[in-house]
């Protein structure tokens, strides 16, 4: 029994303390090290978190070169198919033309009605969106427990943590930690994701929160409220962070596991150009 | 004899050079596009296997290290998921310590236990002084994905291991 002690200890400490050939570290002593920076880290120590803001400048751009391989391989295989598909292409590409010209016409009259609209509305925000960055993916390394994108614009470019992040006018996430040269973004559909939406014609407010599937979920809808399909879901605004009206998506008529479901307008996973908007973080004064 | 000796030396740095690959990439093995629940963890199967076959392939140091990368790309507090990767590596070392042939069975089931205590190290950690939310089915999916890979991979890396690497350590 006293022997079988024995062997158990002997070979724990061995399993902890051992060194030599390719180990030049004890796992202990790499484990308390972890644990230090660990608990540094997440105590927000100033000197870590200026480390880190260095490190992550370095590291995303290692990852950016280090995945060019992975993402050469796809957008060859569509460059191709594209070239073949350029005829057709061309023949569209005329015909929005077109399209857009009509559409033209009717701007000017849609401008003022919205300026005016906008005096109605006294909606602050919306003239906050004139300042946008425009910001490339750099990684978007899809981590089954986070949702998230890095870009390449950073407080440089004057973004700060909590701006709004969209994509063709779209709403796709809003950013969560700043570094220099690079900002990460937390996408709609991570389960950290809060935002306060509003829907339908009775401008019905609910929570709009990330459920780590591909569709995020609305939540704290009024009561007795009856859900209907392909509703628009626009952000409310009312956390002064996102301009209200900022479209999402729409709703979809799930039931079971995925009810109350919203499909996104932008697919998270298809981001290549983001903008950022600068808008000033309304704090409220009481 | 020289240039024998760098090709062995490449190849006995292959899971090293994947490790850190899988690490500072966007190379994922998170699949949800695919099938939505299926996730596993690459790097915790190849640090138990090599610890436990060949540790002078794998050096704790840079375990650490692609811990620390991979916190980085995915946004985690910093050591966290080296935590995570020594935990495994404690086991993996305590494993070939106590025993002297090892079988694809045996390997399956401590690994299991490692990569319980891993992620439930992982989770605690992240749930209790983070302000990062992770949903336990997400991990659940995780380890049951990377559990039920394990002896493909381990199958592939023992390939490798006989036709490019050589034998186990003393």
């Amino acid at each position: 029994m006293s022997v079988s002690r024995d062997d158990f200890s002997i070979a724990f400490r061995s399993a902890l303390l051992q060194r030599g050939g390719a180990q030049k570290f004890s796992i202990l002593s790499l484990i308390i090290l972890a644990t230090f920076i660990f608990f540094l880290d997440v105590y927000g120590f100033v000197v870590v978190k200026k480390a880190r803001t260095i490190i992550n400048d370095v590291v995303f751009r290692i990852t950016y070169i280090a995945s060019s391989p992975s993402r050469f391989i796809p957008s060859a295989g569509k460059d191709l198919t594209n070239h073949f598909n350029l005829k057709k292409e061309n023949k569209k590409l005329k015909q929005v033309i077109e399209n857009y010209k009509s559409l033209n016409l009717n701007l000017e009259y849609l401008t003022n009605e919205n300026k005016n609209l906008r005096k109605v509305l006294d909606a602050k925000n919306i003239g906050n969106a004139k300042h946008i960055v425009l910001a490339k993916v750099l990684v978007d390394r899809n981590s089954p427990f986070l949702k998230s994108i890095i870009i390449n614009k950073g407080t440089q470019a004057g973004i700060k943590k909590g701006m709004p992040v969209t994509q063709d006018n779209y709403l796709v996430g809003r950013v969560v930690e700043v570094n220099y040269l690079s900002s990460r973004v937390l996408l709609l559909t991570d389960l950290n994701s809060r935002i306060p939406v509003t829907l339908g014609s009775d401008n019905a407010q609910a929570i709009l929160t990330g459920s780590a599937t591909r569709n995020p979920k609305l939540e704290y809808l009024p009561e007795d409220y009856v859900f209907e399909d392909e509703l628009t879901v626009f952000a409310s605004g009312k956390d002064g962070i996102f301009i209200p009206g900022t479209p999402i998506g729409k709703t979809t008529l799930s039931t079971g596991k995925y009810a109350n479901e919203i499909r996104l307008f932008v697919d998270p996973n298809q981001l290549s150009f983001v903008t950022v908007n600068l808008i000033r973080l309304n704090k409220e004064k009481f | 004899m020289a240039k024998t000796n760098l090709i062995g030396k490449i190849f006995n740095a292959g899971p090293l050079i994947l490790l850190y690959y899988l690490s500072i990439s966007e190379i994922d093995t998170n699949l949800e596009k695919v099938f939505e629940i299926f996730t596993f963890n690459l790097p915790i199967i190849i640090i138990y296997f090599w610890i436990l076959k060949r540790p002078s392939v794998l050096g704790t140091g840079h375990i650490f290290v692609a811990g620390l990368i991979n916190d980085v790309v995915m946004g985690f507090p910093l050591g966290i998921s080296s935590l995570s990767y020594l935990v495994v590596c404690f086991f993996s070392n305590y494993v070939r310590n106590k025993s002297v042939n090892t079988t694809i069975a045996s390997d399956w089931f401590t690994f299991f236990i490692a990569l319980i205590f891993a992620n439930l190290l992982f989770f605690i950690l992240l749930n209790n002084f983070s302000d990062i939310t992770i949903s336990f089915i997400k991990i659940g999916y995780n380890t049951f994905f990377t559990l039920f890979l394990f002896p493909i991979i381990w199958l592939l890396f023992s390939f490798y291991q006989e036709n490019f690497i050589g034998g186990r350590d003393a």
